[in-house]
């Protein structure tokens, strides 16, 4: 079976500074995936990189057989890669419920017109968005915060709302970026299990960067670590984390 | 469901306040002409209060909802106001019934702005906060400039257009139109307090029905986080340029209203430049950033204050301060917006705020 991501010697420098260099990955569909790495390394560049913020230096991404390598941000939430961002960005003076009902954007719509004039069809389209958005928000637990001010929500939450937000656009990889930073252990754990249902129930392919040893050890298949821009080992998650070389990186951080 | 009706019914009924306040101050004022007990200086405030009340709404969905600072409003409405002007000196003598002729000027004062607004609005939107401010003031100096040297009149072979002076027009015969600084005379008078009321009540239609729909929560969306909203695959460029579009188009309807309320029409630094740029933004930052009805109240409030206050000549402007400070206050500050909110968690049993354009 081919992969549904295959990522081929990508690379980026800033000025000289390689930040990623010759990154190569390869994720199945339906795994749950995690790249890791010390502070610096070079992993929220390659997610940035993946979803067209930066474009590459050089290298290849390919996303179901499709070669999207420098796309726009746009194009490549369309062809089906969503994210979430290490500093939580929601539409912070938009409702909880709208923030995911902007991710539905593309996959529920009707004219400008249709919402001026408040036609039949902007009814439909828009009970259909209500509908959807709830049954999202229900697998956060989000529904009772529906008509809070995104901003307003605690942070966790805020946390969660961004990952309904990027499933709401129906994408075939969700890149998680540090989900559970600043999370205590019990939010955590049942964010672990989020995580889990997320790929069970929406058939999902995951793509995450976390420090939480726990948590990567828990929900995550296969790793990745990165060191200074570059892998520094690939493999089974029980077999990376036991890897004297990647033992060696984390203390030396 | 049940809390989305709830929010979806606060959102109906904050609507229904809007246009009811609206409809009521035109009763109002319609009962008090009727009965006589109108001073002249009002009567004479009805339509440019319909006009502002026009324009801070447009700025509004610039400046409130797509979160972009535009200074040169003006221009819009200046380009409004000159268009409608032409076509309605170009058929006063033609058979077309007066009612169709303004319903066409209005459409060609909206459709002419609409067009200059996302002609500029291509590159400009490029352009952020200060850099985009300074580029669009002078947008609307150069439109108001351009306009006071334009020259144009009509024979029978067709259109002719100058930016030197009259004889250069090389006309055989015909109508000049446009004439310089002069600007156009005689452009008939089919501004109302009627119409007026209408075309606002239609702007805010148009804007609040656009704010709560898959269009108005892209615009917000972008605004609140462009980077996210990009990551969720929307179209940035496109929704910026639309709301653009849609507020020059209003802008321009504004200048429609102008240019046929008054027997001469030229473009001055008081009507159009950018001295009246900065007093549309002055209604859209007391009443609100991005509150709807509050851009129509301060556009009343301020534009009737100083002539109110007219008998009290030394201590006007004093009032007239104190009355900005205090409304950006009640409308802006911190400290205001949490006690306001404290009072509607009061009467709501909830802390929480979801949409406050209204
Ligand atoms: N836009 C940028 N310009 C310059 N340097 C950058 C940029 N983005 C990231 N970097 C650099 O790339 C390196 C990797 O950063 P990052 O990917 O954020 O690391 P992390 O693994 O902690 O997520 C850092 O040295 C950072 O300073
Ligand atoms: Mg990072």
């Amino acid at each position: 079976m081919a992969a549904l991501l295959k990522v081929d010697s990508l690379g980026i420098s800033f000025g000289g500074l390689k930040a990623v260099d010759k990154f190569n990955v390869e994720i199945e569909k339906n795994e749950l995936y995690g790249l890791i790495g010390p502070n610096g390394a070079g992993k929220t560049t390659v997610f940035n990189l993946l979803t067209g913020v930066y474009k590459p230096t050089n290298g290849q991404i390919t996303l179901d057989g499709d070669n999207i390598t420098g796309l726009d941000c746009e194009a490549i939430n369309k062809k089906g890669i969503a994210r979430t961002f290490q500093n939580i960005r929601l539409f912070s003076q938009l409702s909880v419920l709208d923030n995911v009902k902007v991710g539905l954007h593309n996959n529920h719509a009707y004219s400008t017109l249709d919402g001026i004039f408040r036609t039949p069809k902007f009814r439909k389209v828009e009970k259909q968005m209500d509908e959807r958005a709830l049954e999202l928000l229900k697998v956060f637990e989000l529904e009772g915060y529906c008509d809070y001010k995104a901003s307003n929500l605690p942070y966790g939450q805020q946390r969660k709302l961004e990952i309904a937000r990027a499933l709401a656009t129906e994408p075939k990889l969700l890149l998680l970026d540090e989900p559970a930073a600043g999370m205590n252990p019990n939010e955590t754990e049942e964010l672990m299990n989020t995580i889990r249902l997320v790929r069970d129930k929406f058939d999902m392919t995951i793509l995450l960067i976390e420090h939480d040893m726990k948590l990567v050890s828990g929900i995550c298949d296969r790793l990745t670590v990165l060191n200074f821009g570059q892998v520094l080992k690939q493999g089974l998650t029980q077999d990376v984390l036991h890897d004297p070389e990647v033992i060696k990186a984390y203390l030396g951080d | 469901m049940d809390k989305v009706n709830v929010e979806k019914q606060k959102i109906f009924r904050s609507n229904l306040i809007t246009f009811g306040m609206v409809i009521a101050a035109y009763i109002v004022v319609e009962v008090m002409m009727k009965t006589g007990n109108i001073t002249s200086l009002l009567k004479g405030l009805l339509v440019p209060l319909c006009i502002y009340s026009i324009l801070a709404v447009s700025l509004n969905l610039v400046v409130g909802i797509s979160g972009e600072l535009s200074l040169g409003h003006a221009g819009f409405m200046c380009i409004g106001a000159f268009t409608s002007a032409t076509w309605s000196m170009l058929m006063k003598s033609s058979s077309m019934p007066e009612g169709i002729r303004f319903f066409f000027a209005i459409l060609i004062g909206a459709v002419s702005a609409a067009f200059f607004g996302f002609l500029i609005g291509i590159p400009v939107l490029r352009l952020k906060g200060d850099y985009l401010a300074i580029v669009t003031l002078a947008f609307g100096e150069i439109i108001k400039n351009l306009v006071n040297a334009l020259y144009f009149g009509v024979d029978a072979k067709g259109p002719h257009f100058s930016l030197e002076d009259s004889m250069h027009l090389n006309m055989d015969g015909g109508t000049i139109i446009i004439k310089g600084a002069q600007g156009i005379t005689g452009a008939p008078k089919n501004s109302n307090f009627t119409i007026g009321v209408i075309l606002l009540l239609i702007a805010l239609f148009i804007v609040l029905n656009l704010i709560n729909s898959r269009t108005g929560r892209a615009i917000m969306a972008i605004r609140d986080n462009r980077i996210a909203a990009e990551s969720v695959g929307l179209n940035i460029t496109k929704y910026k340029l639309l709301a653009f579009t849609i507020s020059a188009a209003i802008a321009g309807v504004g200048g429609v209203l102008y240019a046929h309320n008054l027997s001469s029409l030229q473009a001055l630094p008081k009507n159009f430049g950018y001295n009246q740029s900065i007093m549309i933004l002055v209604f859209v930052v007391m009443g609100g950033i991005g509150n709807i009805r509050g851009s129509v109240i301060a556009a009343v409030v301020l534009t009737l204050l100083p002539e109110l206050l007219r008998g009290l000549s030394d201590y006007r402007m004093l009032i007239y301060a104190v009355v900005l400070i205090f409304m950006m206050l009640f409308t802006s500050a911190p400290a205001f917006m949490q006690y306001r909110e404290r009072i509607m968690t009061a009467l709501h049993g909830k802390n929480k705020g979801g949409k406050e354009m209204d």
